[in-house]
């Protein structure tokens, strides 16, 4: 499945990217998402409740940060399982704008979901999925603005 | 049913012709059945199943810690384990291999890879979740035409070096350069690329078993859902040998209970029943696996999933010259069909049908997927329901083509009655049929000719309705044993009747119903044969240390084959009976004669013994030098398959809002030889017509592109329910089966068989003259909905 999407985002650049890099500011943005432990700069990993219709499965996701040009690109590569259920996704995000900001992040994910999640959700997949994404967005949006 | 039957019996006797309440109905209605989740034994213990959710991936680890730390959970084993006892690996029915537990690879979505044993169901589902699998994932294969291209991934790296491709066998019947040549010559040739979807049978009880060994006393006794318990007996007792158990054949026991729903889905062997065997050996006590209704739906056996490319030649007036047939058949990771070994493709060679075809030239290419084993004969003998589909649309189609009417084009291409019996192109021999008075009774029945006026008057409203036809031929009853076998064991079926000294009756089959009615059809059998009152016969099926020796129940076989073992068993104890009338009439054994239930002397039919008091006789007062006791077995090898036909008439309305094709009327007429109880005829009937309405209308297992099963569950896997069904119109005409004991050939399948190109017909029919040829079932509002939209129609 992919993903795509334009967030403008109003903060300068450099505090944007920081907080994007920031496992522990970015994951409190997660919906469902219990912990996150940081094993080093580039390796994290999230234990998150995700709900798809009648569907629940506690994921343990291990994430890899695979390209970082700051302040400008990340490419995170992800891997997480549930009983059942898998996950793999790589994620690409791109800001640019003025320096003092608003900064505009251009993202995209390519999302492999396999097992009883998208066996018997994948009617309801697609409409969780961008809920949630319009979630962390609106929640990244908001902590940065009161930043 | 209107037709004329002539029962030889009286009712209270109830032989064949006569409606008999079904003995099992008071179990079943009081809710009194016995299934295997009702099977519960003191010590029991309960086994789950980890399941992948990746359809193609490296094991890396298996982690079981966490597992088992919950109480209640004993052990978890993991491919390996099984790799230590030769077991992680087992033959298929077809000869191929299967993964118990895989060691290193998953090969489709919800494989098993590691079972927990726990002292509840609820310990065992707690302890699956907490199963932590680590998974690479693997390239995956799910579209069979391109499993075969040169770059794909070799999904079984396990067989030999020369079989490093996903290309399992070829099959082929018929004479290719005549078929070519007369489609060459041909005035008109067709061609269509038909795909008959992977569907399930998805029957109401899951598949489940409770394996109890016994260390005391050495024995295994599997309380187990199969369709063919000597056959499962056998293969275990094989399976045992080489993983070098002391289990052996004598030491172990099948017992099937009931069965809620075969279908052909209970015939393989799965997993779990091998997981659940190995469990009670290990632990000594006996161990229970009941699969839910998403893994039965996701991981046990599938059907179908043929692509067909048919290509017919005719000349210009309609008169069909040859047909070519070209098939990939895809198996999923293994060939765990249950064909015959000399029939990797079934019986899919009966595809020239009804019709007189004078060349003919079949080919079938099996293949591996990504998915779960494929190729069960889902309530059809071993895919006849393929090959019915594909050419009772090519005849359609080419009736449409050259514009004559398709129940025309049918009637004069059908091979005629005097005809029989028929050799067809591809090496069958047609017992008995009358296709064109079945066809013309449909045809009477449906009101056809009005129809067609009333179809003509509503498309000149820009109204939708279609009328299709099925004059289908079924082939069952597998089968003599020259030709057939099942991992090498013959096709014959069995029954061994005793006659107690008070005149009661106890019979048992090789067979197994799985709700078809058994223990009263072949009750009518004996009844026929001996005069014995259906009331006073008890059969018994499912359990291999009392039963004879049989090959089970699917394919329609169980009257074909165990009910002739019924009829000649019940024909030998007719003889001793006479033996020991004579005795007691004292009387030569060539002057008496058999009416109703006894042995009379010729002209003096005053002087008779009847039956029941010829069986007490046999344990009373049997002559000296004549063995004590009223019993026979047989062992029916079958001299042919018997060929049930059909015509069935569909007539549709199709809303041009939404799509959505609506079964106005379904007349169906069979002719299934003699017949022993018309009701459980109907009976078979009305369920095989429900599970042909569902592949053509709503039911198909889709996977995405990653292999994920999209159809696990009952929201998505659409059955028909009683609102979607149609009332369905009845009718027979009997030509019985000129080889058979009886006469009679199978039933249970035909209108499984038969109704999905009927209801396909009638749709395409409906849109024709819009240039639509062909629709693939299940044909669901979606699919017609954007045909119309994109021809502008709404």
């Amino acid at each position: 499945m992919q993903f795509q999407g334009t967030v403008q985002i109003d903060a300068p650049r450099d505090k944007v990217w920081a907080f994007l890099l920031d496992p522990n500011q970015v994951g409190s943005c997660g919906p469902g998402v219990e912990s996150i432990e940081v094993i080093d700069e580039d390796h994290f990993r999230a234990k998150a409740k995700v709900g798809v219709g009648f569907i629940s499965a506690r994921f343990t996701v291990d994430m890899t940060m695979a390209e970082k040009t700051p302040p400008d690109l990340a490419v995170l590569k992800a891997h997480g399982q549930a009983p059942g259920s898998a996950v793999d996704a790589t994620a690409r995000m791109e800001l640019s704008g003025p320096d003092a900001g608003p900064t505009q992040m251009d993202w995209s994910a390519d999302v492999a979901i396999s097992g009883t999640l998208a066996s018997v959700g994948a009617r309801m997949i697609e409409g969780t999925a961008n809920k949630m994404i319009g979630q962390t967005f609106d929640c990244i949006r908001s902590k940065l603005a009161g930043a | 049913m209107t037709t004329e039957l002539h029962p030889q019996t009286t009712p209270e006797v109830g032989g064949m012709g006569h409606s008999v309440k079904r003995k099992e109905d008071p179990r079943f209605i009081q809710g009194k059945g016995e299934y295997i989740e009702d099977v519960n034994l003191p010590g029991q213990l309960w086994l789950d199943i980890v399941r992948s959710p990746y359809a193609h991936a490296k094991i890396k680890s298996i982690d079981a810690t966490e597992a088992l730390k919950i109480p209640g959970v004993a052990a978890v084993v993991t491919g390996k384990d099984l790799e230590g006892y030769k077991l992680h690996w087992m033959p298929t029915l077809a000869g191929d291999m299967q993964m118990v537990l895989p060691v290193d690879t998953v090969m489709y979505q919800s494989q098993e890879v590691a079972a927990v044993i726990a002292t509840s169901r609820y310990a065992a589902a707690d302890g699956v979740a907490a199963v932590e699998v680590d998974y690479e994932p693997l390239p995956v294969v799910v579209d069979p035409k391109k499993a075969l291209q040169p770059d794909a991934p070799v999904l079984r790296t396990d067989r030999g070096p020369d079989k490093q491709t996903n290309h399992i066998w070829h099959w082929e019947s018929g004479d290719a350069a005549a078929a070519d040549e007369a489609l060459a010559n041909a005035d008109v040739r067709i061609a269509e690329d038909i795909y008959i979807p992977r569907i399930h049978v998805a029957s109401i009880e899951t598949c489940g078993i409770v394996a109890d060994w016994n260390p005391i006393r050495q024995q295994l006794t599997m309380h187990l859902t199969t369709q063919a318990p000597h056959a499962i007996r056998t293969v275990v007792a094989l399976v045992a040998a080489g993983a070098g158990l002391p289990i052996y054949e004598h030491n172990i026991r099948v017992k099937t209970h009931d069965i809620g729903g075969g279908f052909g889905g209970k015939v393989p062997v799965y997993p779990g029943y091998v997981l659940a065997v190995a469990a009670s050996f290990l632990t000594g006590k006996p161990v229970k696996w009941i699969e839910d209704r998403s893994e039965n739906l996701q991981a046990d056996s599938f059907a179908r999933d043929y692509h067909i490319h048919a290509e017919m030649g005719a000349t210009k007036d309609g008169k069909i010259q040859a047909l070519k047939v070209r098939t990939i058949a895809d198996h999923g990771y293994t060939d765990a069909a249950a064909d015959p070994s000399k029939f990797p493709a079934g019986l899919f060679n009966v595809i020239t049908g009804s019709y007189d075809f004078p060349n003919a030239f079949v080919e079938v290419d099996g293949v591996y997927t990504n998915k779960p084993p494929g190729g069960v004969a889902y309530r059809c003998s071993f895919r006849v329901t393929e090959a019915v589909h594909a050419i009772e649309r090519m005849v359609d189609i080419l009736a449409h083509d050259i514009g004559k009417d398709p129940a025309q084009l049918r009637m004069e291409n059908f091979i005629q009655p005097e005809q029989f019996p028929y050799h067809t192109p591809t090496g069958w021999e047609y017992d008995s049929g009358d296709y064109p008075k079945a066809l013309q009774k449909a045809l009477d029945l449906i009101g056809y000719d009005e129809l067609r006026k009333e179809q003509a008057e509503k498309r000149a409203r820009g109204e939708l309705m279609g009328i299709g036809i099925s004059s289908f031929t079924e082939i069952v009853g597998a089968g003599p044993s020259h030709d057939f076998d099942i991992l090498g064991l013959k096709m014959f079926d069995s029954c061994e009747i005793r006659v107690h000294p008070t005149g009661k009756v106890l019979a048992r089959l090789g067979v197994q119903s799985q709700g078809q009615g058994h223990e009263t059809t072949f009750a009518q059998i004996i009844a026929e044969e001996l005069g014995f009152p259906v009331a006073d016969i008890k059969i018994e099926e499912g359990d291999t240390d009392t039963a004879p020796y049989g090959l089970g129940t699917y394919a329609s076989r169980s009257t074909p084959v165990a009910g002739a073992a019924t009829a000649i068993a019940a024909r030998k104890i007719k003889e001793k009976a006479r033996l020991l009338a004579a005795h007691l009439l004292e009387a030569s054994p060539d002057d008496l004669e058999w009416t109703n239930g006894r042995w009379s002397v010729k002209g003096s039919p005053d002087r008779f013994k009847t039956i029941q008091e010829i069986a007490f006789a046999a344990y009373t007062n049997h002559p000296q030098g004549m063995e004590a006791g009223l019993e026979a077995v047989d062992y029916y090898d079958p001299p042919n398959l018997t060929f049930p036909f059909g015509s069935y008439i569909a007539v549709v309305d199709i809303d041009k809002g939404t799509g959505e094709v609506t079964v106005r009327r379904f007349v169906a007429v069979d002719d299934c030889g003699n017949i022993i109880n018309p009701m459980i005829v109907d009976g078979q009937i009305h369920g095989g017509l429900t599970m042909g309405l569902a592949p053509a209308l709503y039911e198909q297992i889709t996977y995405d592109e990653l292999g994920n099963n999209l159809a696990g569950t009952f929201m998505d896997y659409l059955l028909p329910t009683a609102v979607e069904t149609p009332a369905w119109e009845l009718e027979k005409t009997i030509t019985p089966s000129p080889h058979h004991p009886i006469g009679a050939k199978g039933v249970g399948e035909s209108a499984t068989v038969g109704a999905p190109p009927a209801i396909a017909n009638a749709v395409v029919d409906a849109l024709w003259h819009l240039g639509v040829r062909n629709i693939d079932i299940p044909i669901t509002p979606p699919k017609v909905w954007r045909i119309l939209h994109d021809k502008g129609i709404s």
